[in-house]
């Protein structure tokens, strides 16, 4: 797998497992999401673009109740997630920060460990570590096991954080910017992993990532949501979504989109920002 | 097996083992300290023979050692225990290396109401005016501790700022009543301050012993709450699991409680709630599950370390603990942040 980074598959048909009905957010006075209706099937990888300011963090964090909706409903498996004891709700959903500034010291391993808290009582067995020490290993991270989570790079700690994600062996991963922090090889490897992850068939899990890189968008997401001022402008495939009006409307820039030969990915080729926003 | 996972066995292993000996040298220690004394000093062999009832002791020496010396030693580990977890607690659940039990107002609560006690004559329990005052007067900033966690949007800075506002408010009523104070009630009302063991009896220290005792192992479920807490803020605290506010106010309480009960009858020690966490974290990492008994155990060593030389060094003279907490754990504490380059996170 570490081999081939950027290799694609797509996964395939699952039942619904994630519902946001008629979701309405406001902070004050002003509605950042105005009312949100889609649904996310079991293995199934969901892109969230849209420029700063356009809910993209919020929404993320609206669905697993950091955020407290003001409307609407969010369910997981048909239960509704206002209603759901934390517990069990950190065992259907697992959040990936787009950072974790802390000066806490506490070794990469008992971060990871901390993904194991929604399943064990208070001790942890061999077996929980082993979990531990085969993600650690998933993404390439077992020489850092025993280093402090402080003194990692900026990179290394996303990468830690998402490990600790996938131990917590969410049905759900809300990841919020993954790749921001990450140079190339590793945006690749990472999202590969998660990919991988979501593909398996043995379980229906899903992703849904916020993410400022239409490539990484397009090349590993079954559908684009397209988020601007607060509402879905466009929910769909990448090909259908990532359209050349669609990216002036929402990002103001001009881009030309052109089909890779050897895979199904697509390539967004970023020109001139328009001088007028939209 | 998993080689990562072996490693991280092997050194969970050496982790207890560390917190065994710890647990060991204190125990020893104790039982130093029952045999040493102002007034006596029998050595460590007689001593446990006494402890362990394998002589008869003199009727003298049995006063002094069950009667003067058992229960300020017991208090010693009762309250270090209780300090020092109430102060692991609160800095992991605040975020801030800071805090110490006395952060929250609790022991200006008790103060206090040790005063009203000492120099107004005022008690709801006459018999054990400056005891029972400086509980129920502590309990008073318990009770706003749990009013504040009741508010939706209260962070740990909330928390911090009303302790010290209460430490002001208080303060200031003190100050005014020392003016209404005659020097008997003055030099009573400053010696409650200094912190000191001689005050509980027997029945009063196995009292306490077993409230702390009691309310000790809530301190570990909170741990892994802690952990994530402490790594990742609220945010990532709510994704593992954990409901940040709530853990937050529960732990808050209970570390007040540890502390009032400590404090209504020693009087005023807060260091070795600072210093016991922070030199636990240099002993045995950062990871709540082993640094709060690690810090009890630190808690209890550093107390009974800070009695022991306060009453044998200018032996008749006591100095109260309080006071030897701070000159003897005060350089330890100074040295160990100046050799590891001032890097004691929380």
């Amino acid at each position: 797998m570490m081999e081939t980074p950027g290799e694609l598959v797509r996964g395939g048909d699952s039942s619904v497992i994630l519902k946001v009905e008629n979701l309405h957010f406001r902070w004050g006075a002003n509605e950042v999401l105005k009312n949100i209706n889609f649904d996310v099937s079991g293995n199934e990888m969901v892109a969230i673009l849209g420029k700063n300011g356009a809910g993209k963090t919020t929404l993320i964090k609206c669905l697993n109740r950091i955020n407290q909706v003001n409307e609407g409903k969010v369910t997981i498996a048909s239960k509704d997630v206002s209603k759901m004891p934390l517990l069990d709700l950190s065992k259907s959903i697992s959040y990936v920060p787009q950072t974790v500034r802390t000066s806490f010291p506490m070794e990469v391993f008992d971060v990871l460990m901390l993904g194991r808290r929604p399943h064990v009582s208070w001790r942890t067995s061999p077996l929980d570590k082993d979990v531990v020490s085969q993600t650690l290993r998933q993404f390439g991270l077992e020489e850092l096991a025993f280093r402090r989570f402080d003194r990692l790079s900026g990179g290394e700690r996303q990468r830690v954080v998402i490990a600790k994600a996938v131990v917590q062996d969410p049905s759900i991963y809300l990841l919020d910017e993954p790749t921001s922090d990450l140079d190339l090889w590793t945006q690749l490897l990472t999202m590969d992993t998660i990919r991988n992850i979501i593909n398996d068939s043995r379980s229906e899990k899903s992703a849904i990532f916020a993410i400022h890189d239409i490539n990484i968008a397009a090349r590993y997401s079954d559908r684009v949501m397209l988020l601007h001022e607060g509402e879905i402008l466009a929910d769909g495939p990448p090909e259908d979504v990532i359209t050349r009006s669609n990216i002036a409307k929402v990002f103001g820039v001009e881009c030309d989109i052109t089909q890779a030969t050897n895979d199904r990915s697509m390539n967004v080729v970023i020109g001139k920002p328009i001088t007028k926003r939209m | 097996m998993d080689l990562i996972t072996k490693s991280h066995i092997e050194k969970t292993g050496r982790q207890i083992r560390l917190l065994a000996g710890l647990l060991f040298l204190t125990l020893f220690f104790a039982l130093f300290s029952l045999g040493t004394g102002s007034s006596n000093n029998l050595g460590l062999v007689p001593t446990m023979k006494i402890i362990f009832g394998l002589t008869e002791p003199t009727g003298l020496q049995s006063d002094i050692i069950w009667r003067l010396r058992f229960p300020r030693v017991l208090m010693a580990i009762v309250g270090g225990v209780a300090l020092a977890t109430a102060g692991a607690l609160m800095q992991g659940c605040l975020g801030n290396p800071l805090v110490s039990p006395l952060t929250l107002g609790v022991a200006s609560g008790a103060a206090l109401g040790a005063a009203f006690a000492i120099i107004l004559d005022f008690s709801f329990i006459p018999e054990v005016a400056i005891v029972a005052n400086a509980f129920l007067f502590s309990l008073i900033v318990v009770g706003v501790i749990i009013r504040l966690g009741s508010m939706r949007s209260v962070s740990a800075e909330s928390y911090i700022l009303v302790g010290i506002a209460i430490t002001f408010i208080a303060g200031a009523i003190v100050s005014t009543m020392t003016y209404f104070a005659t020097d008997a009630q003055l030099s009573q009302l400053t010696h409650w301050s200094f912190g000191s063991l001689s005050r509980p009896t027997l029945t009063d220290s196995v009292i306490i012993g077993f409230l702390v005792l009691s309310l000790l192992p809530m301190g570990l479920i909170f741990a892994w709450d802690l952990n994530a807490m402490a790594l990742g803020g609220d945010d990532f605290a709510i994704s593992t699991g954990v409901d940040p506010r709530i853990t937050r106010r529960n732990i808050l309480i209970l570390s007040a409680l540890l502390t009032s009960i400590i404090i209504s009858f020693t009087g005023l020690i807060g260091f070795v709630g600072l210093a016991a966490p922070h030199m636990s974290r240099l002993i045995i990492g950062n990871d709540y599950r082993k640094l709060i008994p690690c810090s009890a155990v630190a808690g209890a060593l550093l107390m009974l370390f800070a009695d022991t030389v306060g009453r044998t060094l200018f032996a008749p003279v006591v100095i109260p603990v309080g006071i030897m907490l701070s000159v003897i754990g005060g350089p330890i504490f100074m040295y160990l942040l100046m050799k590891h380059k001032g890097g004691m996170g929380v």
